[in-house]
């Protein structure tokens, strides 16, 4: 038996000649919690749509448990979706929103009364049935509408960009409560979204989509730590990317001279000379002081601070390393006494283990 | 200087109510004059004409006039509804020109296509469908774009995604189309087929080329009675096919609940 609950084989689309998806090929094991993470015109929502049967491939084939799907219609793929405006239909009742998916199929009233109050009480909205969808919030009515999608129990669920319409602080509170309802279900999600904190938040793993292609798939950790190509590493988190002229392979460290500069960096990462850029977080990169002279493995740089933006939990600031060549460091605010004055030369330290070389 | 704008602004809707209504209430008055010259006194008034409206002369026109009007709501109705689902939501192909010929009739003026119904039938050697067939079918051909505009609207604004959704959850398109799409236009359906039966049961330049003699409409019947007399019965008889239009309008308004279209389509 197939563990997969959805895989996507060589699948690609076009739409009036515009290759959309080119080539995908993804497997979803069961239960697992999945992201397509990409900006919007990635093919992201197109993917979702041939999952859901609302567009054909123009090749390749879609597999729900290892059963082709291109001539199944979307009514009987028996998976839930969930849309970013809610969908409801406003001329029912929520109850009877919930409970649409079961009528369809004939399932004796009782038995429907029974799954409407599980699912409505699976997203906390229980004694909320016989209200009209427009009387609730927005963040209740997506609620509604997940408990709608789950109440007949599809094998998959695809959310579109649901919390895309809540504002920051429901958004939040509602990431958490989905990734606990999924796990509650034992349900295999998957979720496209544009917002890759939300996707970090949630997924169990993370597909990130440029273009119509996969550009690198994996744990939202890894991805954070590891990005593949300047896309990945420019679109996750944020990150200072600096172009390489040369790349010299070494003993124990890759070098890898910085265009336009005479910066040498050190990585830990394995490389050959054909590097073209790098990638440092924020984050990673230390502010020294004097006395503190570091390890010796330590890349060293000193800079002239440029720029200091207050973020609340952080401070940014922006050093100017090189002419021309700026790096993004942030400090966290617990540590503001360290943040020095506007001007003032300093010097930053980057472990070789935090420059990442990407691959284009 | 804005409390001035303000006042202007309402004296100009006061002053378009009146030039709407005035008339209507010149008839109601008309309507209770005490002589048969049509005089308004409102110190002096009579219900007495009223009685005349149940002789067969006003009740015959009167009930041939529901019964054709209602005929054309329902066939227009039904028509204008697939013609819309075809075009809009099926979008078959050449869907703009068929709109565009189901609205056509609407750019010719009602007595040319008078004149050239009944000049089509004696043509073909149909005669014999003058009266109620012929007056049934033009008023469907006057009705029908009405009645196709209102359904296609309602159809270009119903959100796809809920058409989705409804799929996503197993419903079949039989499913689809009886759960989710036909409640969520059924308002602008019914305003439509109300505006099919008002069409109808009010034309006159249609009609008075179609209808048989001694076998007319209700205001064919009273243009017929305009030509010898004016009298407060006259009166009596618009205003009582008023209080039916507007009884009309406001029992398809609890039915279907149009005003509820302008707030987004729910009970």
């Amino acid at each position: 038996m197939n563990s997969f609950d959805i895989e996507l084989v060589s699948v690609s689309k076009s739409f009036a000649g515009i290759p959309v998806v080119q080539d995908l090929n993804l497997q979803i094991p069961r239960g697992e919690f999945v992201s397509i993470l990409g900006p919007s015109g990635c093919g992201k929502t197109t993917t979702l749509n041939m999952i859901a049967g609302f567009n054909t491939p123009s090749a390749g084939d879609v597999r729900v448990r290892g059963k082709s799907q291109n001539r199944i219609p979307p009514e009987r793929r028996n998976l839930g979706l969930v849309f970013q405006n809610y969908a409801l239909f406003p001329h029912m009742t929520v109850a009877e929103n919930v409970g649409f998916g079961l009528r369809m199929r004939g399932t004796p009233k009782a038995e429907i009364g029974k799954a409407v109050d599980a699912a409505l009480r699976s997203v906390r909205l229980d004694g909320f049935g016989s209200r009209f969808p427009k009387a609730l919030s927005g963040g209740q009515q997506q609620r509604v509408a997940l408990a709608r999608a789950i109440a007949p129990k599809p094998s998959v669920l695809l959310l579109d960009e649901p919390l895309s319409n809540l504002d920051l602080k429901l958004r939040e509170a509602m990431r958490i409560e989905l990734k606990e309802i999924q796990e509650q279900l034992d349900m295999t999600f998957v979720y496209v979204t544009h917002d890759q904190e939300e996707a970090m938040a949630m997924s169990d793993r993370i597909v990130v989509m440029w273009q119509g292609a996969i550009a690198q798939q994996g744990q939202p950790g890894s991805i954070y730590r590891n990005p593949a190509t300047r896309f990945v590493a420019d679109f996750v988190g944020r990150s200072n990317i600096l172009s390489v002229r040369r790349s010299i392979p070494g003993p124990t460290f890759l070098e890898l001279c910085i265009d336009g500069t005479q910066i040498v960096l050190r990585s830990d990462c394995a490389g050959n000379n054909a590097v073209q850029s790098c990638c440092i977080r924020p984050e990673s990169i230390a502010l020294l002081n004097g006395s503190d002279s570091g390890t010796g493995l330590q890349n060293r740089l000193d800079g002239v601070v440029r720029r200091i933006v207050n973020l609340g939990a952080h401070v940014e600031l922006l050093v100017e390393v090189a002419t021309g060549l700026s790096l993004t460091v942030l400090v966290p605010s617990s540590r503001s006494s360290l943040v020095p004055e506007l001007a003032s030369t300093v010097t930053l330290g980057i472990d070789p283990q935090d420059v990442q070389v990407l691959s284009d | 200087m804005n409390r001035v704008l303000t006042c202007l602004f309402w004296l100009a809707i006061a002053l378009v109510l009146t030039f709407i209504t005035l008339p209507l209430a010149v008839v109601v008055a008309a309507s209770l004059s005490p002589s048969s010259a049509v005089t308004f006194l409102p110190w002096e008034w009579t219900t007495v004409w009223y009685g005349d409206l149940l002789a067969d002369r006003w009740l015959q026109p009167f009930l041939l006039s529901v019964k054709i009007a209602t005929v054309v709501a329902g066939i227009s109705g039904v028509l204008g509804v697939l013609a819309a689902y075809a075009v809009v939501y099926e979008r078959i192909p050449g869907s703009t020109a068929i709109m565009a010929g189901l609205l056509s009739p609407l750019s010719v003026p009602q007595i040319v296509k008078g004149v050239a119904i009944v000049l089509f039938l004696s043509i073909i050697g149909l005669q014999g469908v003058l009266g109620t067939p012929a007056l049934i079918a033009a008023h469907v051909v006057l009705a029908l774009p009405f009645v196709t505009r209102m359904a296609a609207t309602s159809l270009a604004n119903f959100d796809g995604n809920l058409d989705r959704a409804a799929q996503s959850l197993g419903a079949t398109k039989r499913q689809r189309l009886q759960h989710i799409v036909l409640p969520m236009i059924k308002p602008g359906v019914l305003s439509g087929v109300t505006f099919a039966f008002i069409i109808s049961f009010n034309n006159i330049p249609l009609s008075v080329f179609l209808v048989r003699p001694g076998d007319t409409t209700l205001p064919i019947a009273v243009i017929n009675y305009l030509e010898y007399s004016l009298d407060p019965v006259m009166a009596a008889v618009n205003v009582a096919s008023m209080v039916f239009i507007l009884a009309v309008i406001f029992l398809f308004e609890k039915v279907g609940g149009f005003s509820a279209q302008l707030h987004g389509g729910s009970k």
